[in-house]
């Protein structure tokens, strides 16, 4: 899967100010303009706060912009509806249904029958490893087992854009190396575009085609870097050795450091 | 019986793993907690006898044990008993169905409308904080004095109760499961069904054991204000005649349809679980 220029989301100066009529507003994101392309994984790091998670919500509809605009597949979104698939530090599985159907959630809810999206989560759950657990309560699953139960849920969905975010920093450290070129081999293999937000900067060199480089609250984007290697499906550990690696860590390393704190 | 479950659970459990161990010490602790509650019971009855032999209980206001047994044994003959028990069991039973039913709905079907949750807030509070039986003398007046009074104060106390819970229980469901649902672009309506009613069950399941305790105090009560029959008209005739004896077997038979009604209630609880 090769990148194309197509653009799928574009954020066009947005700005997003919580209780803005109220004596205390709070600017979280103030002018962010930025683009995925088709296909593309794009990381988003930030000290924490600076408001990524609230960048999320203005994409997926589930809160207002008090400025710019943000379209998914060229249509501006005004409202949540589907469009793009949420993934959360949370797996937010329901402990009531088995596997298999919390995978059908997003298409149950979109109105497909029942025996078309078992048939379709059943598919991605055999693709992708997790056959023999179909039944099984997610109670019964390690974390990064329930997680990629989460993932199955947002993939069968087939949003136009998928928005991860910290989906691993729940994780112990091998489950989540485990975890990340997983997924970054399925986001590959599915031709997914996917904003992903981090706080990790091995975990976005590893796993971004381009990584964006927040400042403190409120959030604009600082810089943008192009990962030299952000098509391949790499080994999160293996990566560590490469010179660039370390180059870009430490870039990124220092202007987050460099942010200024209010 | 039980013994035989253990053994049969555990020949299968190598068949499915992630099954939780079992103790195989625990069905005969399970025996030996059983005895000592009857040993329990008989030293209670013994120390009660003790009382009235040393004379530090007096009969005519204490009861006896052997007296209550030949009041419970005349009035299982003559079939007094049976019918106060099934007019009270009536009350209770019908009382509790309609009362949690109608309140855990309505306490569900409150999250759709912030609004009306807003508006009845203190309401809520209010019906929360008073006695709820403080009720029953206003129900009798208006719904006489024969077994629809009893079974209208249960009702009434169950739903409160149940409609509180339920209301409960959708406040507390995760709001990160409420914007998922919303992202994935659900109307309200598919977040009620799919996400908030699954996800308030062990609430309105607490409310259920709440309320047998509810239900009973109120068909109980409303049979002390003004009865014809029942096991509260039973114990509180008795007590006026200060017929000690009758008394007891009245309450001792109320504790066993608690008893009764608490194992049915685990019963659908289990159920519950299991679709949950
Ligand atoms: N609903 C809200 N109302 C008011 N302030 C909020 C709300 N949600 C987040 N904030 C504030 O906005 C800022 C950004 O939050 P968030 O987007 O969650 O940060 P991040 O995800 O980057 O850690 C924080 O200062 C936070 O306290
Ligand atoms: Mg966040």
């Amino acid at each position: 899967m090769s990148l194309t220029q197509e653009t799928v989301l574009e954020a066009d100066e947005a700005r997003v100010v919580y209780n803005e009529d109220s004596d205390t507003p709070v600017e979280a994101v103030r002018s962010i303009s930025l683009d995925l392309r088709r296909g593309e994984v794009l990381a988003l790091v930030g000290p924490s706060g600076c408001g990524k998670t609230t960048l999320f919500n203005a994409i997926a509809g589930l809160i207002p912009l008090q400025g710019g605009r943000v379209s998914v597949g060229g249509i501006e979104v005004e409202k949540a509806s589907g469009h793009v698939g949420y993934m959360l530090q949370k797996d937010l599985l329901l402990p009531w249904r088995s596997v298999i159907d919390n995978v059908t959630l997003g298409l149950e809810v979109r109105g497909k029958p029942k025996g078309e999206a078992r048939k379709i989560a059943q598919e991605l759950i055999e693709r992708y490893g997790l056959a023999g657990f179909e039944n099984s309560k997610p109670s019964g699953l390690s974390g990064g087992m329930r997680q990629r139960v989460a993932l199955m849920r947002t993939l069968a969905f087939e949003p136009e854009v998928i928005l991860l975010d910290e989906p691993f920093s729940a994780l112990d450290f091998q489950t989540r190396i485990l975890l990340q070129s997983d997924v970054k081999r399925i986001i590959r293999e599915e031709g997914k575009s996917v904003i992903l937000i981090t706080h990790d900067i091995g975990e976005a060199i590893s796993m971004a085609n381009r990584i964006v480089v927040l400042t403190n609250r409120p959030a604009t984007v600082k810089t943008v870097h192009e990962v030299p290697w952000g098509d391949e499906v790499t080994d999160p550990v293996a990566v560590r050795d490469r010179p660039e690696y370390q180059e870009m860590f430490s870039k990124i390393w220092q202007e987050l450091e460099l942010a200024p704190r209010h | 019986m039980a013994m035989a479950t253990d053994i049969g659970e555990a020949k299968t459990q190598t068949a499915a793993p992630p099954a939780p161990k079992r103790k195989p010490r625990k069905a005969a602790g399970r025996w030996r907690i059983t005895a000592y509650q009857f040993g329990v019971l008989l030293a209670l009855i013994a120390l009660w006898q003790v009382g009235l032999w040393t004379g530090v209980l007096r009969p005519y206001i204490y009861g006896t044990p052997l007296g209550v047994l030949q009041s419970f044994a005349t009035q299982i003959a003559n079939g007094t008993l049976i019918w106060h028990f099934w007019v009270t069991a009536q009350e209770v039973v019908l009382g509790f169905v309609i009362g949690c039913s109608l309140g855990s709905l309505a306490g569900l079907l409150l999250w759709l409308s912030p609004l009306w949750a807003k508006i009845l807030h203190p309401y809520m509070i209010a019906l929360n904080g008073v006695p709820k039986i403080a009720l029953a003398p206003l129900i009798i007046v208006w719904f006489g004095l024969g077994m629809e009074s009893k079974i209208a104060i249960a009702a009434i106390i169950t739903f409160i109760v149940a409609f509180l819970q339920a209301y409960k229980g959708t406040q507390e469901v995760d709001q990160d499961l409420i914007r998922l649902m919303k992202s994935l672009g659900a109307s309200q309506w598919q977040t009620f069904r799919k996400i908030v009613m699954p996800g308030s069950v062990p609430w309105i399941v607490s409310a259920l054991r709440l309320n047998v305790g509810f239900a009973l105090i109120g068909a109980v009560v409303g049979e002390y204000i003004s009865a014809e029959a029942g096991l509260g008209y039973m114990v509180y005739y008795s007590g006026q005649l200060y017929d000690l004896n009758s008394v007891w077997v009245g309450i001792f038979s109320l504790m066993i349809m608690a008893l009764i009604l608490e194992a049915v209630v685990a019963r659908i609880e289990k159920l519950l679980d299991m679709e949950v």
